[in-house]
This record gives structure tokens, C-alpha cells and sequence, in this order.
């Protein structure tokens, strides 16, 4: 895999207070989320890889090179900010067409791509009314057409679906799938885990400005020795089934839920766990129903490694 | 079970917009998710309720009040969050709940205790001698919704409660909001385009769109359960397994990062079971297929 | 039970009627100002022409007891009052407390103009700026509440300065008087002046709060207010200016002297039909206060006690206030309707609010 943007050994103080502390990551291709509490240095780590900021230690590459007072490089990057600032008295249409002409798209290029972007975005009943009239959700998707119209390479996205409806958001996370799945490197910061969830499950995950873990989720959880897994197991025979599990070495505790006939199990070595459960669900009376472990997500990887 | 709210008939028309289009529901006393997509009325539906806008045409009752008469009776017994940040500025927050206190009625001793004991209950401690402009974010919407309860209201409307808050604090807003609503006797209306929050806290949604109701009923109800098609996660191998299931006669096609399983019409899931360990793998996922509120609320919202 | 849950109680007090409502608001309003240090400051500022009347009319009362201690005074009253009003006190008494009276309210005019400015622009600017307006009408509260409860704010600090000095200055008048007449002769000024106050307060206040609702910037309302009193008693003022010396050219050099009476007479006579004071803001209230107390009367008296030739120095005092009182009170009830029409339009309901 070859790394977009690269972060090495990167710091930004803003006076004693410190923003980024030494962060060394690389991001690649396809869509990866940016998680982290308030504070975490999320917005320092977007504006130092757009070149908004200047590390005061290590170096911020995109694309191979350094970022910083490159406008060149600009071309290929894509910003949609979290901010909610626009000209107001401006149509959709004139501010994406503007957009387009200032990344260095002639006339006739700009005009078309502003065309193209402000339909897959769904906006196209509304280009010709001012932006001061437009709702929350029609806002995000103009700010998210000017970061696509001159088709870059990278893309960075701060809360892209605050404000959306479900409808929108859908619409939205189609367009960002589809340009992960080409090949192209996309962040997404966002607090609201489920839709990065949806959207990928590689991440990045910083708290007080520190990398905190850095991959694919399940591994992640996997490593995170300190939670025991909790997996809920439907049964009919569900105390029978309690009574086998607790003379395993892997299972640390079983919780009776008898209101669903289930067991809630704790064990810290899943991969045991799961491998012993096909047999036993084939033994008489043991059928099991359903199961599933609702700490395996990101919710739960962001709760356990972000203790506050 | 008593109504909450119920409108009949009920049109609002702002220029050419049509904000409510002949609506006519009723809804039980519970905890209300609504829903909806944006300009679909959900915003003139809750100023309708709390009597701040005249309609054209049709009545409604809220707690058996009606809208149109008895607003102000109305308001005294509702409480309500705004979306947008809002702030009497300036003052300390236990001064903030109190002042909204006595706004609605309460006088200013009966008000700064209530203030008090509010402020308890949502979690601000030592932070609500500070100034307001000095909160987070999720301390605001804290502060905020302790202003709306400071009155005791039997009616709690939320608009939108956990835009834009980072997870812990949207852990604790959603929190006392259930809290609220299922163990407090509050009955609550909670708006918001986030739908695993609308399941969290409530138990029964209206969707509406365009103005006119589009579903209304129990979450539980509302999800139907797929008897015979389930979600599968299995270890590695997924080839191999899909091939076994094959064999016995299902069908299964991905979802996400899982797969989505049908068997036949007389088998249970021990037929995958049977398939996991044959083919040695380890199924580390299984629950019968339900439909998720997003896909009940994108059905209701492109029936055509 | 020995464990006390410590969840959310339930409540059930009383709640006050619907007319109290805006108490609240002044409340907190009033709370909010005084917090300012230099707010506070111009109260205590305030009050020293206050002090300067109370002083006055101490002086006055002890002067009608013929009393020892202002025989120092003596020869510096008469050579400004004249022999008679010195002589015999009592029968002046209307006329002096009128114009104690009257000098006090004209200073407290400027005051009041400031403390309006320092208090007044943050009322309902800040309230759109913080976007406090959902928080307000999400309760049961009529826009008719929240607009007295912020007139409320504007009319207990006008009447700090103006209507509390005025009854201390009134009964320590009476106490230095020791003599209970007073209070017939000199009622109908207490409640002129206390009429007046509220004029200025109600007249005053709608002014500023409309102008606090045009605009999220304080700053801006402030410099508004600023226009309405400066500038417009500037243009009011350059106006007469240049409609007097039209005049005095069209009689001719000789008469333009101030102390003249033959063009004094004149100015007098051409004040009566003259619109242009009403341009001026300040100068329509002040002749609101002319006509509630009656200075021009007072003045009158006074200068039929002067010999001819100077009554000049006095007559210049009645210019200002000429014309009928009824185009002022005109003047202000039209910028009042005015300014509630603008709350009206700007401070709806959540309606039309987003």
C-alpha cells in the first residue's frame, strides 16, 4: 500500500498548548476515519495536511510531497471543512462554478464539472437559489460538491453529514464509497461512529493529541487485552449451555439474561471461543439461535482505548 | 392508552411551501421519535404543538389542551430544547436554569432550589457557578435541556439533541433523555435525523414527509423480524462456506461486511451450524435478519 | 426509607399569573446592568445634581424662615433674584421650586440620555445575537411580556436617576421649609416632574429598544442613539441658527443684541410658529417638561419683577419653548407608535425564526 499522506513524527504546539504530539501515521488509499474526542487535535491534524498549518516539528507529505505553501498541490487535494461559512447571497451554482475556476479549471471545463458535481450530489433542483436560503443538509452537500468539482486525488472531510437527513447522508456516503473504492485516499473525521462504521473499518484514532491505534477495528479490539469480549448467545436450553461454558479456560464470566433466554459470556481469547461453538450448538438441545458481540465495533473500540 | 398530542386535518402553508398538508394523527403517550426528512414539516409540527404558529385550517389538542386556544396553558406545561445553540448570556448556569424558571412562572426562591436540584440530575456540578459561555459543548446541551425540565413539564420536545456532540457527550445526553422518558413519567418527543439515537431513547416514531404522516407505530413493531433469513459472519473462508450453504439450499448474498443468509422454508439455523463446522470455520455472527429503523424510515419515505 | 433517591423529583408549586411575567424579565434585566462598573458609576454621577437641588431647595426653605444661617447669603440672592423675591420669600415659593425643579430635570435630561445609551443598546441586540429568542417564546410568554419586562429594565433605571432624587429632594425641601403650605403650593410640581419622568422613560425606552432590535451589533444601536440625540440637536440648533439670522437681516443689524428687548419680543413672537425645535429629540421632551411644570410662567413672574431695560438676561430663557406643547407631544407619540411598529415586525414569534 502506498501512503497518500504521511505523517512523520509530527508536532503543533499553539503556544504551550499542544495540538499534535508527535504523530507519526500513514494514510492510504480508500476511505479511513479520523475518531477522536473533543480536543483530540483532529482539526489541527486536517489543517496540517492541507497545508493550513506548519508543523512545528516533522514533516506532512501528501502525495510524496511536503505540503506546505505548495498551491500546486492544492489541485489534487480536496477540502470539505467543518466550518458553515459561505457568501451567502451567492447561487449553488455560481459558488461550485467559482470553486472549480480557482483550482485552475478553464471556463468550459469549470462549467462542466460544476455541473456534474452538483447533480451526484442531489442538488441540482436548487443550483439557482441563494445559499442563504438553503437548509443544514443542502448546505453540506454544496460544501461537499466544491471539494469534488476538479476531481482530486485526496480528500479530506470534517463532519461531512452533521445536519443531513437520512436520505442525504445515504446519498453522501454512496459518493464517498464510490471514490474510496476508486482508488482514491479519503479521510472522514466525524464524531458519530456509526457512519464511519458504515463507511470503513480502517481507522485513526487520536485522544489529546496522540495516536491512540491505527488499523482495521476488529484487530484492533482483538488486541485490547484490558476488555474481555462480550458476546451474547441466544438458547433455548440457555443454563445448560452456561453450565458447559464455565468449565472452559477462556470464558472469564457468564451473565444469565432470562428475559431473552440468553447468556451474556466474557472471554478473552475469542478466537477459542468462537472455534468450540459449531460443535456444541450441534448437540442435543444446545441449538443456539443467535449470536453476536455488540462490543466488536467501533463504539466499543473508542470507548475502551479513550477512557477519560 | 391517553393521547399525547393529536392533530386533525391540520394545513400550513408559508408563501408557496406547503409545511403541513392536511395532517391528521394521534399519538399515545410515550416516548415519540420523530422523524423525517428535512423540509418534511417536523419543525412546523413542533412550534404547531407548542402554539407559536397559527395554522390555516384543522385543530389539535396537546395533553388535551387545544393548540389553538390554550397555548400559553400549553407552554406552561411543555418544556422544549431548541436545536440551535441558544443562550441567555452572561450568567452563571445555575442563574441560567433559574431565570428560565421564572420565566415560566415560578418564583424566584421556588425557582433557584429547582435550578438546583436540576442541575443535580443532569451531572453539572462545580460547572454551574461558571459562566455559560465558558461550557463545552456537551455541558450546553446539558444546561439545556435542565432549562427545559426546571418546570416539572409533562412534555419534553427535543429538536435535534446530539447534533455535533462527541460521543461521551452524546452517551450522556441520550442517557438522561431515556431516563426521562421511561423511568421519570415524562413523556418525551424526540426529533432528530440519527437514528440509532431515536432507537436508543424511544419507543414508538412517526415519520413524516412532505408534509402529510408517512408511517407511524412501535419500533419493535415496525421492524419486521425475516423468519427465515438470517445475518452471517463467519471467520474466514467465506467462499468455501458459501459454497456449503449452497448445497443445503440457501442463498446468500453480502451485506456490508456480512452476509445475508436465507434457508429453506423447514430449516433452522442449525443448518448453518452444520455448514460452519464442516467446513471448520467459525461463525462469529448470527441473528435473524430485521429491518433497521433506517431502512423502515427510507420505505416509508420513497413509497411512491 | 433510609436511602433517598437522588434522581430527578418531580415538582408541583405554584406558578405566578400570567401578568408577573415580565417582573422576571426586569428583573434580571436590572440585575444584568448594574453589574457593570461604569454603569454604576453613572448612577452615582447621577445623582449629585440630585444633591444640587436638595441642596437648593434646603437653602430656599431656610431663607423663607428669614433664618440666621443664610444671612451671608443674603446680598448674593438679591443681586441674583432681586429685592422683592428676597424680601418676600413666600409669595415666590411656586416660582423658585419650579425652577429648581426645572434646571435639575434639564441636567438629568443629559444623564438619562447617557445612562440610556450605556444600558439600553444590549437589550434585545444581545438576546438575537445569542439566539435567546426561542428560549424566551418556547415559555408561556407573550411578546407583550417580554417587551414591558425590557422597558421595565429601561424605566427602573430612569427612575433611579430621575423620580428617587426627585422625592428626596421634595421631602427634604419640605423638612428645611417646615411649613406644611408647601405640599399645596408646590404638588403640582412633585407630579409634573414625576409625570414627566415617565414621559421620558416610556418615550425613551420604546426609542431604544427598537433600535436594539434592528441589529444583532450593539455597537451599532449605541451609535444610533448617539445620532438621535447629538445629531438631531445639532441640525434642530444650525436650523434656528439660520432661520434667526434670516430674520435679523431682514430688520437690519441693530436689533441682533441679546439683551435687546424690542428683538427679544420679536425672537418670542416668531418662536410660537416655529417647527424647527421638534427636529431635535431632546428639545421635544423638554417641552413636555415646560408644560407639565409650568416654567414658562415662572419665568414669566420673574421678569415682570425686573426693571425694563434688563429683562433681557431672563427673556432669553423662554425662546425654546414658544410653540404649542401639543406638536411635541405630537412629535413623541409618533415616534413611539413608530418604534412599537418596528418591535412588532422585527421581534416575532419563532415563526418565522429558524
Amino acid at each position: 500500500m502506498t501512503p497518500i499522506v504521511t505523517f512523520q513524527d509530527v508536532s503543533k504546539w499553539y503556544g504551550n498548548v499542544i495540538g499534535i504530539n508527535k504523530l507519526t501515521v500513514d494514510i492510504g488509499p480508500g476511505v479511513t476515519g479520523l475518531l477522536g474526542p473533543n480536543g483530540a487535535g483532529k482539526s489541527t491534524l486536517l489543517q496540517l495536511a492541507t497545508g493550513q498549518l506548519y508543523p512545528s516539528q516533522g514533516a506532512v507529505r501528501v502525495l510524496g510531497q511536503h505540503v506546505w505553501n505548495h498551491a500546486d498541490l492544492n489541485r489534487r487535494i480536496g477540502l470539505c471543512p467543518e466550518q458553515d461559512a459561505f457568501y451567502e447571497w451567492m447561487t449553488g451554482w455560481d459558488f461550485v462554478f467559482t470553486c472549480a475556476r480557482l483550482t485552475g479549471l478553464s471556463r468550459r471545463a469549470a462549467r462542466s464539472a460544476a455541473e456534474r458535481t452538483i447533480s451526484s450530489v442531489g442538488m441540482e433542483p436548487h443550483q439557482n437559489r441563494a445559499i442563504g436560503g438553503y437548509s443544514k443538509g443542502m448546505r453540506q452537500r454544496i460544501k461537499m460538491a466544491q471539494a469534488l468539482v476538479h476531481d482530486p486525488e485526496v480528500l479530506f472531510l470534517d463532519e461531512p453529514l452533521t445536519g443531513t437527513d437520512p436520505l442525504a447522508r445515504r446519498e453522501l456516503m454512496d459518493i464517498i464509497t464510490r471514490i474510496g473504492n476508486e482508488g482514491k485516499s479519503v479521510l472522514v473525521s466525524s464524531h458519530v461512529l456509526y457512519e464511519v462504521q458504515a463507511l470503513t473499518s480502517n481507522i485513526v484514532l487520536l485522544n489529546r493529541g496522540r495516536l491512540v491505534a491505527h488499523g482495521n477495528v476488529r484487530q484492533i479490539r482483538d488486541l485490547i487485552d484490558k476488555h474481555p469480549h462480550h458476546i451474547k448467545i441466544e438458547c433455548d436450553g440457555f443454563r445448560q449451555l452456561a453450565a458447559r461454558m464455565v468449565g472452559w479456560d477462556d470464558v472469564e464470566g457468564v451473565r444469565v439474561i432470562a428475559k431473552d433466554r440468553a447468556l451474556m459470556v466474557e472471554t478473552h481469547d475469542p478466537d477459542a471461543f468462537y472455534g468450540r461453538l459449531p460443535s456444541l450448538s450441534l448437540e442435543d438441545g444446545l441449538a443456539i439461535k443467535s449470536v453476536y458481540s455488540d462490543d466488536d465495533n467501533l463504539e466499543a473500540v473508542f470507548k475502551y482505548l479513550v477512557e477519560l | 392508552m391517553p393521547t399525547l398530542f393529536q392533530f386533525t386535518n391540520v394545513s400550513k402553508t408559508y408563501g408557496a411551501v406547503r409545511a403541513l398538508d392536511d395532517l391528521t394523527l394521534a399519538v399515545p403517550e410515550r416516548a415519540i421519535g420523530l422523524l423525517g426528512p428535512n423540509g418534511s414539516g417536523k419543525t412546523t409540527m413542533i412550534r404547531t404543538l407548542l402554539g407559536l404558529i397559527p395554522v390555516d385550517c384543522g385543530t389539535g389538542e396537546v395533553l388535551g389542551l387545544d393548540f389553538s386556544r390554550r397555548q400559553l396553558e400549553i407552554r406552561r406545561k411543555v418544556g422544549f430544547a431548541p436545536e440551535d445553540e441558544c443562550l441567555f448570556p452572561h450568567v452563571q448556569g445555575v442563574e441560567f436554569v433559574a431565570y428560565a424558571g421564572e420565566l415560566v412562572g415560578m418564583s424566584p426562591i421556588d425557582a433557584l432550589q429547582r435550578s438546583h436540584e436540576v442541575l443535580d440530575y443532569v451531572g453539572l456540578g462545580e460547572a454551574r457557578y461558571r459562566k455559560v459561555e465558558s461550557y463545552s459543548t456537551g455541558m450546553k446541551q446539558r444546561l439545556k435541556l435542565a432549562s427545559a425540565i426546571v418546570h416539572d413539564p409533562k412534555l419534553l420536545v427535543l429538536d435535534e439533541p446530539t447534533n455535533g456532540m462527541d460521543p461521551a457527550g452524546r452517551e450522556e445526553v441520550l442517557e438522561l433523555a431515556h431516563d426521562l422518558a421511561h423511568n421519570k413519567g415524562i413523556n418525551l418527543i424526540f426529533s432528530s435525523h440519527i437514528l440509532p439515537d431515536v432507537e436508543a431513547v424511544c419507543d414508538y416514531v412517526i415519520v413524516l414527509g412532505r408534509g402529510k404522516l408517512l408511517a407511524q407505530g412501535e419500533i419493535s413493531a415496525l421492524k419486521q423480524i425475516h423468519e427465515q433469513a438470517f445475518d452471517v459472519r463467519v471467520k474466514s473462508n467465506t467462499g468455501a462456506f458459501i459454497e456449503r450453504l449452497s448445497a443445503q439450499g440457501c442463498s446468500a448474498e453480502p451485506n456490508g461486511d456480512l452476509l445475508r443468509v436465507r434457508i429453506p422454508a423447514s430449516a433452522s439455523p442449525q443448518i448453518l451450524w452444520e455448514a460452519a463446522a464442516a467446513a471448520g470455520d467459525q461463525i462469529r455472527h448470527l441473528r435473524p435478519q430485521r429491518s433497521t429503523l433506517e431502512e423502515v424510515f427510507l420505505n416509508a419515505v420513497e413509497k411512491p | 426509607m433510609p436511602i433517598i433517591d437522588q434522581g430527578y423529583q418531580h415538582w408541583s408549586g405554584e406558578l405566578s399569573g400570567q401578568a408577573w411575567r415580565w417582573l422576571a424579565i426586569t428583573r434580571r434585566g436590572v440585575k444584568t446592568a448594574l453589574q457593570g462598573r461604569w454603569i454604576r458609576l453613572a448612577i452615582l454621577v447621577a445623582w449629585l445634581p440630585a444633591l444640587v437641588l436638595a441642596f437648593v431647595l434646603c437653602m430656599w426653605g431656610l431663607v423663607e424662615r428669614q433664618s440666621d444661617l443664610v444671612e451671608t447669603f443674603k446680598p448674593f440672592l438679591t443681586g441674583l433674584l432681586g429685592r422683592p423675591v428676597v424680601a418676600g420669600p413666600r409669595e415666590y415659593r411656586v416660582e423658585i421650586w419650579t425652577l429648581c425643579f426645572h434646571y435639575f430635570l434639564t441636567w438629568e435630561l443629559g444623564f438619562i440620555m447617557i445612562l440610556v445609551l450605556m444600558a439600553g443598546p444590549n437589550l434585545v441586540s444581545q438576546d438575537l445575537r445569542c439566539n435567546a429568542l426561542p428560549l424566551y417564546f418556547s415559555r408561556p410568554l407573550r411578546r407583550i411580556d417580554y417587551f414591558a419586562g425590557k422597558l421595565g429594565v429601561i424605566a427602573t433605571l430612569i427612575g433611579l436617576i430621575v423620580i428617587g432624587p426627585i422625592l428626596v429632594a421634595y421631602s427634604l425641601g419640605l423638612l428645611f421649609s417646615l411649613d406644611i403650605t408647601i405640599v399645596r403650593d408646590t404638588l403640582p410640581i412633585l407630579f409634573g416632574s414625576i409625570t414627566y419622568g415617565v414621559i421620558v422613560a416610556i418615550s425613551a425606552g420604546l426609542l431604544m429598544l427598537a433600535m436594539s432590535s434592528l441589529t444583532r451589533n450593539s455597537r451599532y444601536v449605541a451609535l444610533l442613539w448617539l445620532g438621535v440625540w447629538l445629531i438631531t440637536g445639532t441640525v434642530s440648533v444650525v436650523l434656528i441658527q439660520v432661520d434667526q439670522a434670516q430674520r435679523s437681516r431682514a430688520v437690519g443689524a441693530r436689533y441682533h443684541r441679546w439683551d435687546n428687548e424690542q428683538f427679544l419680543s420679536a425672537e418670542l413672537d416668531a418662536a410660537k410658529h416655529d417647527w424647527r425645535p421638534l427636529v431635535s429629540y431632546t428639545a421635544n421632551l423638554r417641552r413636555m417638561e415646560e408644560s407639565l411644570i409650568h416654567t414658562n410662567a415662572a419665568w414669566q413672574k420673574l421678569i415682570e419683577l425686573t426693571p425694563v431695560g434688563q429683562r433681557g438676561r431672563l427673556m432669553f430663557n423662554l425662546v425654546d419653548t414658544q410653540y404649542p406643547w401639543y406638536w411635541s407631544a405630537g412629535v413623541l407619540i409618533g415616534l413611539a407608535v413608530l418604534s412599537a411598529c418596528v418591535l412588532n415586525l422585527t421581534v416575532k414569534s419563532l415563526d418565522r425564526i429558524k
